[in-house]
């Protein structure tokens, strides 16, 4: 089971494209985003790794985005950019095969406690909004896209926070594996605000970050003359909540045997947080390690989805890289596991 | 291609806990419909709905400590416990990675996310609990199934709203078609929240006591909750531990409509019933009943009878909605679709539309087994999901052969 | 300014909002459906608005009426008891 990336949309607190994300997690730092006047609620910190300037009535313009909440609005940007990078355009021939998986952690969690919270302080508790109960749902999103760009195909939102991306990878290379489409538009998103912010500081995961990064994943087939940027080969996941196992290492085997790939030849990691020696009990310690969470905070479910974007980074400026298989991997608090391997 | 079964169910349900009582349930036409419990409703004009009273997690589960788990969680979780009770799997399993869970939700765990916001207009963000917040994730639904059954292979939460139990099913069905896995426990999990009670008051699609779907004077959904779980295994592997086997999953059909993320959509809903019945390898005169999605809004019960309509022809098989029982379980009710549609294979039966009173002259060509539970042998059997986002998905059931 | 139009310029800009359209882009009789792809649920926010600036009820079924600018105004001046 494997899929072609042809495409991809980033957009992130270090800009719009995988080489300034790749700058940006290589310089280390966390790309701190004035973020003082967006929101009338007081916010944990002054500068946070959030999207500068997202004007989204400039990007999709007036009509449909004024209710849109911005999770929606980053992931329907993303998913466009998507499609034109990998130069698909939908139409009635096509638009039934090509689809849409996104992942993600709550939804909007703004757009949610918003509308809950009209119902306790409105005089009546059902004063909500009509037009932004669609936002409550989680996918919100993926749906919005798909009524945007006129996609048909297999249309799914998966749930898995910091493994919501690769999750969505190895549902989206199932239903490509099985024919159900020949193309899916595949990523994460987070929205920065007040809602997140506080999560992340009140539950030590912070600061919380903000970016929506979306792949055109082809079906790899003859008549496909893209020249793909990568190749996702496989994706492995499982639950191991006992601490004394090492669930990640096993994933990370699996994930390596389906591809037929030899952990020794594995070239680079990715990820949200890692070690210099981490998984060294598997793949070379010589292997390079790369974590996005630093440089732009807590990504949730965008996390998988920059480290791929990391990796396209490092294909794209580095000719020794090409061909060689690398890894992206996570680990969830509640002990889920996932590794995807992918060669650009 | 490995063919997949049906060997457990796990209903915790506002009309039965456990197999046996739900298909009581379902033979009887229960109602769950009653005055709201879970919070304080008197400020709506409506306020009732299907809920689980009865419902005491720390009476189904053995590992998940209950609070460290919200509601549609602990809902999940009960339900896989009581399908694998009922599928006789002894756990944990020989190769724990060779099972896995897959679960459906529109709202996740909406509870804690309203327990959250109302520390928020209590005190500001900052006194909102980090225990809260960490249990908000709404992965945290397929996490709690396999924390609680010991599962180690692949758990994952589908949020695709109203059809994700549907979807589940077809995932999970998928992987273990390609020998991904030996057994997956699917379905899925929701509770009732003042939010979507409010959100759906103000749409004009939430009544005041009754859901009756398919009859001219249906005026929309009772919200609802539960878990539905069912334990899908391969036939191989069902008949070498020598399981009970309640019927075949035959396949399942997803595709978007596109179009607008509240309304549905006839000729998309009819794709998706083709696609199903495609994927599954049957015709629509193959297909004996239909569980429907069947909300009971106006516009929901036409498009989809008329969806029917444009897929069946002059032959539409009877149709049901459990949901005038149950009321509208939102990401579990397609799983509660599920169960129905298997158990009326198992053992003979439809389901029936209770609170139905009047034919619809607009749906002349509906029949919907009303009131009453019917006698019927069901070879095959659709189980449609329609869903926000234009997320629809169908799964196709038959009797084992 | 007349009260008819004041309350016109209220609601214009009200339906505007709701639909995402410059208040001048209104016009007095366009279909909201039709002329704006108004949907239910934008429907029933400007019904909302309405009940809320002018502290009247106006029963959902109205809707079906209120399908252009006009047509609101007609509906809200019979519920507030507008004499315009």
């Amino acid at each position: 089971m494997t899929g072609l990336v042809t495409g991809w949309g980033v957009l992130s607190a270090a800009g719009e494209s995988v080489s300034e994300l790749l700058a940006a997690v290589r310089a280390g730092a966390v790309v701190g985003v004035d973020v003082r006047d967006r929101f009338d609620e007081p916010l944990p910190t002054a500068q946070a790794p959030a999207i500068a300037d997202f004007d989204v009535r400039r990007l999709l313009g007036r009509k449909g985005t004024s209710f849109l909440d911005r999770a929606t609005a980053l992931a329907m940007v993303a998913c466009g950019r998507a499609l034109a990078d990998g130069g698909l355009t939908p139409d009635d021939d096509n638009r039934h095969r090509i689809g849409v998986v996104l992942g993600t952690t709550t939804g909007s969690l703004k757009s949610t406690m918003d509308f809950s919270r009209e119902t306790l302080v409105q005089d009546k508790p059902y004063l909500v909004n009509p037009v932004l109960f669609p936002n409550t749902v989680m996918n919100c999103a993926s749906g919005q896209a798909a009524i945007r760009y006129g996609l048909r195909g297999v249309n799914a939102t998966v749930a898995g926070g910091p493994l919501a991306f690769l999750y969505a990878l190895r549902y989206a290379l199932n239903a490509l594996r099985r024919g159900y489409v020949d193309a899916l538009l595949v990523g994460g998103v987070e929205e920065y605000t007040p809602n997140t912010a506080w999560a992340a500081e009140l539950t030590g995961a912070g600061p919380a970050g903000e970016a929506a990064a979306v792949y055109l994943l082809r079906r790899p087939t003859p008549g496909l003359t893209e020249a793909p940027r990568a190749q996702v080969l496989s994706v492995a996941t499982g639950f191991q909540p006992e601490p004394s196992v090492d669930g990640l290492a096993g994933c990370v085997r699996r994930a390596l045997a389906t591809a037929k790939v030899r952990p020794a030849d594995v070239w680079a990691i990715a990820s949200g947080d890692l070690d210099a020696d981490s998984l060294s009990e598997v793949v070379p310690v010589a292997a390079q390690r790369w974590s996005v969470r630093p440089a732009l905070g807590d990504c949730q479910s965008v996390t998988g989805a920059l480290a791929l974007g990391v990796l396209l980074g490092r294909y794209a400026e580095d000719p020794d890289a090409r061909g060689r298989p690398a890894l992206i991997v996570g680990r969830s608090r509640d002990g889920a596991v996932a590794a995807a391997v992918v060669r650009g | 291609m490995h063919r997949v079964v049906v060997t457990g169910l796990g209903p915790v349900s506002g009309i039965g806990i456990g197999v046996n009582e739900f298909t009581a349930g379902l033979r009887s036409g229960r109602s769950a419909a009653a005055p709201i419990t879970s919070f304080d409703a008197s400020g709506f004009p409506h306020h009732w709905a299907g809920e689980v009273p009865a419902f005491r997690p720390e009476a189904l589960l053995r590992r998940l400590r209950v609070a460290d788990w919200g509601r549609s969680a602990l809902f999940a979780a009960a339900a896989a416990r009581l399908a694998a009770m009922d599928a006789g799997l002894s756990l944990p399993a020989t190769d724990p990675a060779r099972v896995g869970a897959v679960v459906g939700t529109t709202s996740g765990e909406s509870t804690v996310v309203e327990q959250l916001t109302a520390e928020l207009v209590a005190g500001g963000y900052p006194t909102m609990s980090a225990e809260a917040l960490r249990q908000a994730p709404a992965e945290r639904l397929s996490y709690a199934v396999s924390a609680e059954l010991g599962l180690a292979g692949e758990s994952v939460t589908l949020t695709t709203a109203c059809s994700a139990s549907n979807y589940a099913i077809g995932y999970a069905y998928d992987l273990l078609c390609w020998g991904e896995a030996d057994v997956m426990v699917a379905g899925g999990a929701d509770s009732v929240c003042r939010w979507a009670h409010a959100g759906f008051y103000r749409l004009g699609a939430l009544t005041e006591h009754a859901c009756r779907p398919f009859d001219r004077d249906r005026s929309g959904i009772l919200t609802g909750e539960g878990g539905a779980a069912l334990v899908l295994e391969t036939l191989e592997h069902a008949r070498d531990r020598g399981a009970r086997i309640y019927a075949e999953v035959l396949g399942y059909g997803v595709n978007c409509d596109a179009h607008h993320m509240v309304a549905p959509n006839e000729e998309s809903v009819a794709a998706c019933m083709r696609l199903a019945q495609e994927n599954a390898g049957v015709k629509p005169e193959d297909i004996d009943y239909i569980s429907t999605h069947g909300t009971g809004t106006p516009a929901n019960d036409l498009c989809e009878a008329r969806a029917i309509r444009a897929v069946f022809g002059d032959r539409v098989p009877p149709v049901s909605s459990i949901k005038s029982m149950l009321g509208h379980t939102m990401g579990a009710a397609s799983g509660f679709g599920a169960i129905a549609t298997t158990l009326g294979i198992r053992h003979g039966f439809l389901p029936p539309t209770i609170n139905w009173a009047t034919p619809d002259p607009q749906l002349s060509w509906i029949d919907p087994v009303p009131n009453t539970a019917r006698p019927a042998t069901v070879r095959v059997a659709q189980n449609n999901g329609l869903a926000f986002g234009g997320n629809n998905a169908i799964t196709i059931f038959g009797a084992i052969r | 300014m007349s009260d008819r139009d004041q309350h016109m310029a209220e609601l214009r800009e009200i339906v505007a909002e709701v639909l995402e359209l410059e208040p001048e882009e209104v016009a007095d009789t366009a279909d909201f459906v039709e002329e704006y792809e108004a949907d239910s649920l934008r429907a029933i926010e400007i019904l909302a608005r309405i009940e809320k600036k002018y502290k009247v009820e106006i029963p959902q079924a109205e809707l079906n009426e209120m399908r252009s600018l006009k047509a609101v105004h007609e509906v809200v001046a019979r519920h507030a008891g507008w004499q315009d």
